[in-house]
């Protein structure tokens, strides 16, 4: 084994608590039982380590079954590191065909084609995700297993989930996406968080969604009634339709667990009307962060409980619908300053 | 502080075992308070208007490596009742008395071997010209030194806990009335753990007859110093202004608001024109420019910040939260901030 391979094996078991540590190991199936009995999970973990190098060596294991255990402990804990969604658009006709040795194939002859050294490694993950693991380097240096991008895909669908990549990487990691997927280009979907789980289930809608009825609707005209004899029936009507119309924009129940959600706005000042900031042709300008443990349930419970104005504004319902959270709002064009839309960065 | 105000109310609920533990008091006590700081309890107002934040540079009049001291740490806030028979001139032996009664602390109960008490050392400095008017006492600054037991002999000791007392343009009035005995340093900052925090205070308490308290800070004072900060952008870039609010949803919803600090200044300067010779902000401006960046939110994203509570405001200049921390990030502007937080204090100490 080589420094790189125990810098690997050493990071992914630095990570785990010592009680997981054989389970993983048992996943991985390089070791033999007798190796696996012989080890002391209640030792302090650089003693298991060098056991675990030591019987590595015995089994001439090397840094090709390393980054396989690696892959084994990424997929099993997915939520690490920050995950940015990328659209894939303009699918080729044939682009529902493409099967998983296709796209393997070609993904793989597109970088070795144009990187002279580069490691990737793929798998298929139970739930139908291809995920891959790239280590860079380029024509003058190894692969760097110590930094290495994953990218998650589920083929037939258009969002592609990478984490830990390089700028300079991203040309050639999009165009064999591109190609191997048989579609026309790939954006950035301006989507990033923690969790790769809440990611995937936004973007593909795995959670309950709400959508319009008419019986809403018809609460909605009668509201606008100026007035109802019975208060407490107005209010209850009320409580009714704000918790339609935050079910509708956020979801029902159970959300993905998004973090955050970023606005740069560039708009023109909207504030207190007398003041003369607002006849102004510049912006005002500013980023709004909203952040809390689980997103979309704080800003459903903002909207129900009445501490946000219904209806929802589309620059909030634009997490769900666009599936994005980081958005640029410009004004729509000279005189319409009470619409705001969200363009791409 | 609850306990004093209704100790006041109430003679009855008065702790008599109190005057035990107090020492060298000989001044002659106003029956009423008993056992309050003598003097009058004036009824501190709150101003609703104040002076615009001025630039000065600082260390023209105060040592720059003691501005250094201040500028970088985080520090938690706390109030202080007037120290008794506190001397600027006794800092020496002060010093030896803080190190000697945390070393007797901390070994409480544990045997030790006689000669190894060195593990804490003291400090206390004067940081001259900070005070601003003649009440005003000059500011004190404490920094404890440690080195651990093992250490090798060359080994510099760490710094591991500092905090300072400071009053900067107190009420004059209520300084003025207070018996010659006393000192007041109502402005108490630390930073360092808490374990040591509470045995410094803790001796103060003892050796000069005071007391502590928490002090958190208001959403006006934190509505004040996003005005007075804003408006220092034209002389000293603030860089930006950042304002935080906590909103009580369920999971409770973070929002941070961060403003161009060259827009922010323009809104401001709408509101507060600098037409008035001594450029005083009124309260009033200061409301209605908070109310015009929450408004300018809520055409946005129909939220009512106000539903919630604004917890950070900052700025390149500083910082100061809710629960009572505070960042200095430029001394230029250190008067500014310390005189409303002198008030602050002041103002929790006596309600």
């Amino acid at each position: 084994m080589d420094a790189q391979a125990r810098s690997v094996l050493y990071r992914i078991i630095r990570r785990i608590p010592n009680r997981n540590i054989e389970n993983l190991l048992k996943r991985w199936n390089c070791l033999s039982a007798d190796q696996m009995r012989a080890l002391d999970y209640t030792r302090p973990k650089w003693m298991i380590v060098e056991h675990v190098i030591s019987f590595c060596e015995e089994s001439r294991l090397g840094l090709k079954h390393v980054t396989n255990l690696e892959m084994i402990y990424r997929i099993e804990n997915p939520d690490q590191g920050i995950w940015n969604a990328c659209q894939l658009a303009e699918a080729q006709d044939d682009a529902v065909c493409v099967e998983l040795t296709q796209f393997k194939e070609q993904f793989k002859a597109h970088l070795h084609g144009v990187i002279r050294h580069i490691s990737i490694k793929m798998k298929k993950h139970e739930d139908e995700a291809i995920w891959i693991r790239i280590a860079w380097g380029d024509n003058f240096s190894k692969p760097n297993h110590l930094k290495p991008t994953y990218v998650v895909h589920h083929l037939h669908t258009s969002y592609v989930f990478i984490s830990n990549l390089m700028a300079k990487h991203k040309i050639f990691l999009c165009q064999a996406l591109v190609i191997a997927t048989k579609h026309g280009s790939i954006k950035d979907g301006l989507l990033s968080t923690k969790s790769l789980n809440a990611m995937r289930d936004l973007l593909l809608r795995r959670y309950q969604q709400v959508f319009p009825n008419a019986h809403s609707r018809i609460l909605q005209e009668r509201n606008t009634l100026p007035s109802f004899p019975c208060i407490g029936k107005e209010h209850r009507d009320h409580e009714e339709i704000r918790h339609q119309m935050a079910c509708e924009a956020f979801g029902h129940g159970a959300m993905p667990k998004l973090e955050t959600a970023v606005y740069r706005l560039e708009t023109r000042y909207k504030g207190n009307s007398n003041y003369t900031l607002s006849d102004k042709e510049e912006f005002f300008r500013g980023v709004v962060r909203f952040s809390s443990s689980s997103l979309l349930e704080s800003l459903r419970h903002c909207v129900a409980s009445g501490m946000a104005e219904g209806p929802v504004t589309p620059l909030l319902s634009a997490i769900t619908q666009r599936g994005r959270n980081y958005f640029v709002i410009t004004d729509k064009g000279p005189g319409v300053s009470s619409q705001a839309s969200a363009q791409r960065a | 502080m609850e306990g004093r105000g209704s100790a006041v109310g109430t003679p009855a609920s008065r702790p008599v075992t109190r005057r035990s533990k107090s020492y060298g008091r000989s001044c002659v006590e106003a029956p009423s308070y008993f056992w309050q700081t003598p003097g009058h309890l004036t009824v501190l107002k709150i101003p609703t208007s104040r002076d615009a934040a001025k630039s000065q540079i600082i260390t023209n009049k105060v040592d720059p490596e003691h501005i250094a001291l201040l500028v970088k740490n985080e520090w938690k806030l706390s109030y202080v009742t007037p120290l008794h028979c506190f001397r600027h001139t006794q800092l020496k032996s002060y010093s030896n008395h803080l190190s000697a009664f945390i070393v007797a602390e901390k070994q409480q109960g544990v045997a030790v071997e006689v000669g190894l008490e060195a593990g804490f050392k003291v400090t206390f400095t004067a940081v001259l010209g900070l005070a601003e008017t003649d009440e005003d006492a000059e500011t004190v600054f404490i920094q404890i030194q440690s080195k651990p037991v093992f250490a090798a002999a060359a080994d510099a000791p760490k710094v591991v806990w500092r905090g300072w007392l400071t009053c900067v343009n107190g009420d004059p009035e209520y300084l003025r009335s207070l018996p010659p005995d006393f000192v007041s340093l109502p402005l108490f900052c630390t930073s360092g753990p808490e374990s040591l925090t509470t045995l410094v205070k803790s001796w103060f308490e003892r050796a000069f007859d005071c007391n502590f308290g928490s002090l958190a800070l208001n959403s006006t004072t934190l509505n004040w110093l996003a005005a007075l900060w804003t408006g220092c952008h034209p002389t000293c870039n603030i860089r930006y202004l950042k304002l935080a609010w906590s909103l009580p949803t369920q999971p409770p919803l973070d929002v941070s608001y961060t403003v161009n600090p060259q827009d922010a200044w323009e809104l401001w300067n709408s509101i507060h024109t600098e037409e008035s010779t001594d450029d005083r902000i009124d309260i009033k401006e200061v409301q209605s420019f908070m109310n015009g960046l929450e408004t300018h939110f809520f055409r946005h994203f129909k939220i009512y910040l106000s539903a919630g509570t604004l917890v950070k405001v900052s700025t390149a200049l500083g910082s100061a939260q809710l629960d009572g921390k505070i960042k200095i990030g430029n001394s230029d502007y250190i008067t500014t901030l310390l005189t409303l937080l002198t008030e602050c204090a002041l103002l929790k100490m006596l309600t």
